[in-house]
């Protein structure tokens, strides 16, 4: 009777609307061994289309003359010429420099100080909670408010940064940080750092959660400092998931020119021009797409060796 | 011994407040300030000695931004971009995600690692081409075209952050509801997604601050007021009003409150899902 | 009700084989227990006899149906699961008549069917709550609740106890045996402990490597084990194992080893091949006994382990570790000479070279 029951709920179409039923025809299509695979498609697609294909686009166009405001000769092949004229292009170089410097000094001051405070809020303080809300805001905020609450607040005439460093004593008048050569690029790692530290705080927040805590009361009785315990129990196990944070803000670093073209444009002089910002002024500026594709090309080879460098050595570290 | 143990416990706790606190300021301070700045007169803004607070509240500025600089367009155009952005993801990416997470078939593992690897891809790379593309198809300077473009880096993204959420909810679940009569697209919505709702939120909320914030792709991609999206155009007033402070400091909170709002709302689900996210990956 | 045939049943993940050529009968009513160590394809057998997973080769009948090519949803199969699987976002009542709400039962049949087993499961009060508010036993009474509310053809369970506490198991293994004779559904049960598959199963299919080591009665795997694997995977404490050389003797064939020789008197198996040889005897702990008997072994006291009921004794008899499982009163010394009867009818010869009962 039962069994009558059950299978009389399942029968196969019982009338023509059920055999169209387009949700029967999905219901049976999940049951396929291919139902995966459909599941991926339309992202793949997406993918393929805005990324691969752009990206292979991208390198084609490296070897193509292609200015948009000169459309005579638009498209012809002209082999590693863009290539020959980076190698001879003082600025590619100095922009290289300035990347490295760049990436370097806002990754050691973003980990330093997101390490810190994640080890702080892991104290599990009163009050933590709200604090580490507080912390994380500037994660969120977009690179055009962040940028200019801090051109603002840095400013040569207006800024209240410059009134309370006179203030304190430790500037003799008002100083236009962005103007100067000599800070810009310190200052605008500053902002950078400040923009994006809650990153690495958070990743190490979870690391840390993840630590078993009998390691911290066998060193306790072992008789390990707290700085011997940091050394030798959470910066180790830690060490994937920095490795991990690491990586990520290099791309993001490398890659994305938006707060030095709201704060700087590359300038004073070429003091803050790094690669992406470079290419993309080739590009948006000058409508060089063809020297704007070449210059990306070699950022993203850079990156990739970066990458599989920096994987591989930390995975030679771990064994 | 146990005395010592509590005092230098006192001590890192009075250091960690000192720390947290300080980091804290640091970081609300300068929209502490953005705030107060926008609602000060101009002369109370560019002036000879340092006005902290504001000697006469004004609502001048958002007023100003609001009637003279377009800016209700701009957000909107921001809206319509975020949201086509958030469609997109949601309907591609949610399935993708839960493929994923749910089968073991030939190729998920380089298809994943390729879905990450994109990532790394320079975005000036990708923006010149698109640039090209969207152009011949008739999608530069539009909405759509934009949330597309944004799609390229956002979708991966999408994908690995609402993974965490899906492996988060047993496979046990589906095997349940299939022999309970579900067949897999029916376990799929009827018991993981309302599982992951949680996630599902907080993954596209994630991806449409990225968008609501996102500046280079809709400088090159944008190039009229009928697309623009606001940060495009706050950046504009720099060089289109002389001091134009008071106004990009309302501008700078008008933009952020939705964002503020939205973190503050599934913040914790979200920062759950990054790290998940970046650490798998 | 229905009976299940498992015929050839193979699967491999790329090169590696987790199951071979599997072939099973279980009567109408019958209750077969997949007992294995972690990793000796037992959950996916399982699994493809849910149909949740495809096979590589092979058959699966339920009654005279082959069931290949039939969804799970069709196979009129209900599943508890080790994490017992409960819909979190759904009250107790809704998750014991999710099946017949997807079989689009109306809603007062349904109502009924929850009810009786929610009483015969004793749940009726917590029918209104999520699972997220129940005990470990009660989840695992909602989870078998989902699984008789729709009478179906064949009961699957997938380790079902092996999250509850020691006290709990005993307990729900007990209820699970009474249910099983009462609603008397054919049945497959994995698992990993033995006592669970000793107590329950009208058959046991011992696992390793994807093979079957033995199929059998629980009281065959128990006093006559098939090879050295399923002897020292069964019973607790486990089958000691002598080595000795077997010979012919005074009365009969002896076995000897390092300390002396052992009378095998008895013996139930044809060994005659064997004579010259090396061998392994297999002695259960407790077919030992203080004192001298027919047959006898003497060894030196290791180890004394009082349990309340028993005292589980090792002793080394010429270097090869024993455990005896002696009387509550029994307490040796360890250093103590101690000699020990053997119920040598209970021994089983094992094969050293291949590990199976000669």
């Amino acid at each position: 009777m039962s069994r009558g029951r059950a299978m009389a709920a399942l029968p196969p179409p019982r009338s023509t609307w059920d055999a169209i039923n387009p949700l029967r025809l999905l219901g049976e299509l999940s049951e396929t061994r291919y139902w995966m695979y459909l599941l991926l498609l339309p992202s793949a697609l997406l993918i393929t289309a805005i990324v691969l294909f752009p990206t292979v686009y991208g390198f084609q166009l490296s070897f193509t003359e292609m200015r948009l405001n000169r459309p005579a000769g638009n498209g012809a092949f002209v082999g590693l010429k863009h290539y020959q004229r980076m190698l001879a292009d003082p600025i590619f170089w100095l922009s290289l420099r300035n990347t490295a410097v760049w990436v370097t000094f806002s990754i050691l001051i973003e980990f330093v100080v997101g390490l810190v405070a994640a080890l702080a809020l892991n104290r599990n303080l009163w009050g933590g909670k709200v604090l580490a809300v507080l912390i994380l805001v500037p994660y969120f905020l977009p690179n055009v408010v962040a940028g200019n609450m801090w051109a603002l607040m840095l400013d040569s005439r207006v800024g209240v940064i410059n009134d309370i460093l006179v203030n304190i004593g430790l500037l003799q008048e008002y100083k236009a940080w962005f103007a100067d050569p000599n800070t810009a690029m310190a200052t605008a790692i500053f902002v950078e750092a400040w923009h994006s530290f809650p990153f690495f705080t958070l990743l190490i927040m979870a690391g840390l959660k993840g630590i078993p805590t009998d390691l911290y009361k066998a060193a306790d009785i072992d008789g390990a400092g707290a700085f011997a315990q940091l050394r030798l129990i959470t910066l180790p196990m830690l060490r994937t998931i920095i490795a991990a944070a690491v990586i990520l803000r290099v791309i993001g670093l490398v890659n994305s020119p938006d707060l030095l073209l709201i704060l700087t444009q590359g300038g004073p002089g070429r003091s803050t021009q790094v690669l992406s910002l470079y290419a993309f002024q080739n590009a948006y500026s000058d409508f060089n797409f063809g020297y704007a594709g070449a210059l990306s090309v070699v950022m993203f080879v850079l990156l990739m060796l970066f990458a599989w460098a920096y994987i591989r050595l930390s995975k030679v570290n771990q064994d | 011994m146990a005395q010592t143990r509590s005092g230098s416990n006192l001590i890192w706790n009075i250091l960690s407040y000192a720390v947290l606190i300080l980091l804290a300021v640091l970081s609300i301070g300068p929209l502490l300030w953005m705030l107060l700045t926008s609602f000060k007169v101009e002369d109370d803004i560019v002036t000879r000695t340092m006005v902290y607070l504001p000697t006469r509240f004004t609502l001048e500025n958002y007023i100003k931004l609001w009637n003279q600089s377009g800016y209700p367009v701009l957000v909107i155009n921001s809206l319509v971009t975020t949201t086509l952005t958030v469609a997109i993801c949601l309907f591609t990416g949610t399935i993708a995600s839960y493929a994923f997470s749910r089968f073991n078939f030939p190729g998920r593992t380089p298809l994943m690692l390729g879905y990450l690897v994109v990532r790394m891809f320079p975005a000036v790379l990708m923006i010149i081409p698109l640039f090209i593309v969207m152009r011949n198809l008739g999608l530069f300077d539009t909405s759509l075209g934009l949330a597309v473009a944004y799609t390229s880096f956002l979708l991966p993204l999408f994908v690995w952050m609402l993974k965490g959420f899906f492996d988060a909810a047993p496979t046990e679940l589906e095997s349940a509801a299939r022999i309970d009569g579900s067949t897999r697209i029916g376990a799929m919505f009827r018991i993981v997604i309302p599982i992951a709702r949680n996630g599902l939120v907080a993954t596209c909320v994630f991806v449409a601050i990225a968008a609501w914030n996102e500046y280079l792709f809709a400088l090159m991609l944008t190039s009229s007021t009928g697309s623009r999206t606001w940060p495009v155009g706050l950046q504009l007033m720099v060089g289109e009003f002389q001091l134009p402070w008071g106004m990009l400091a309302a501008g700078g909170i008008i933009s952020i409150i939705p964002v503020i709002v939205l973190f503050a709302l599934v913040q914790r689900v979200m920062v759950a899902g990054i790290t998940a996210g970046a650490v798998k990956g | 009700m229905a009976t299940l045939s498992i015929k050839g049943v193979r699967k491999s993940f790329g090169a590696v084989e987790v199951l071979n050529n599997i072939d099973i009968e279980v009567e109408d009513g019958g209750f077969l227990v997949l007992l294995g160590p972690s990793g000796c394809g037992k959950s996916t057998l399982l699994a493809i006899i849910a149909g949740l997973e495809p096979s590589s080769g092979g058959d699966i009948l339920i009654g005279d149906k082959n069931v290949n090519d039939v969804h799970p949803k069709d196979r009129n199969i209900a599943m508890v699961f080790q994490s017992y699987a409960l819909y979190p976002t759904m009250p107790v009542r809704r998750n014991i008549g999710f099946g017949l709400e997807m079989r689009k039962v109306d809603a007062k049949e349904r109502e009924a069917a929850v009810q009786r087993a929610a009483e015969l499961l004793q749940i009726e009060h917590l029918l209104d709550r999520k699972p997220g508010q129940l005990s470990g036993g009660q989840r695992q009474r909602v989870a078998m609740g989902r699984a008789i509310v729709r009478n179906p053809d064949l009961f699957l369970f997938d380790e079902p106890l092996s999250n509850l506490d020691a006290k709990l198991r005993v307990e729900m293994r007990t209820e699970i045996k009474r249910l099983h004779d009462r609603l008397g559904t054919t049945t497959v049960y994995v698992t990993h402990d033995q006592v669970e598959a000793l107590t329950l199963g009208t058959k046991v299919a011992v696992m390793k490597g994807g093979v079957i080591q033995q199929l059998a009665d629980p009281e065959t795997i128990y006093d006559r084990p098939a090879n050295m694997f399923v002897a020292g995977f069964i019973g607790s404490p486990t089958m000691n194992f002598l080595t000795g050389m077997l010979e012919h003797g005074d009365g009969g064939l002896v076995l000897r080893h390092a300390a002396g020789s052992l009378a095998l008197v008895g013996l139930e198996q044809d060994v005659a091949a064997f004579v010259g040889r090396e061998v392994v005897a297999g002695i259960r702990p407790e077919t030992l006994n203080a004192g001298q008997g027919a047959a006898g072994l003497q060894g030196i006291v290791d180890v004394v382990e009082p349990t309340g009921p028993d005292t589980m004794v090792i002793v080394s008899v010429g270097g090869q570790l024993l455990t005896a499982r002696l009387g509550p009163k029994v307490r040796p010394k360890p250093g103590d000479t101690l000699n020990l009867s053997v119920d040598t009818a209970a021994i089983n010869l094992f094969d050293p070279v291949t590990g199976n009962r000669i």
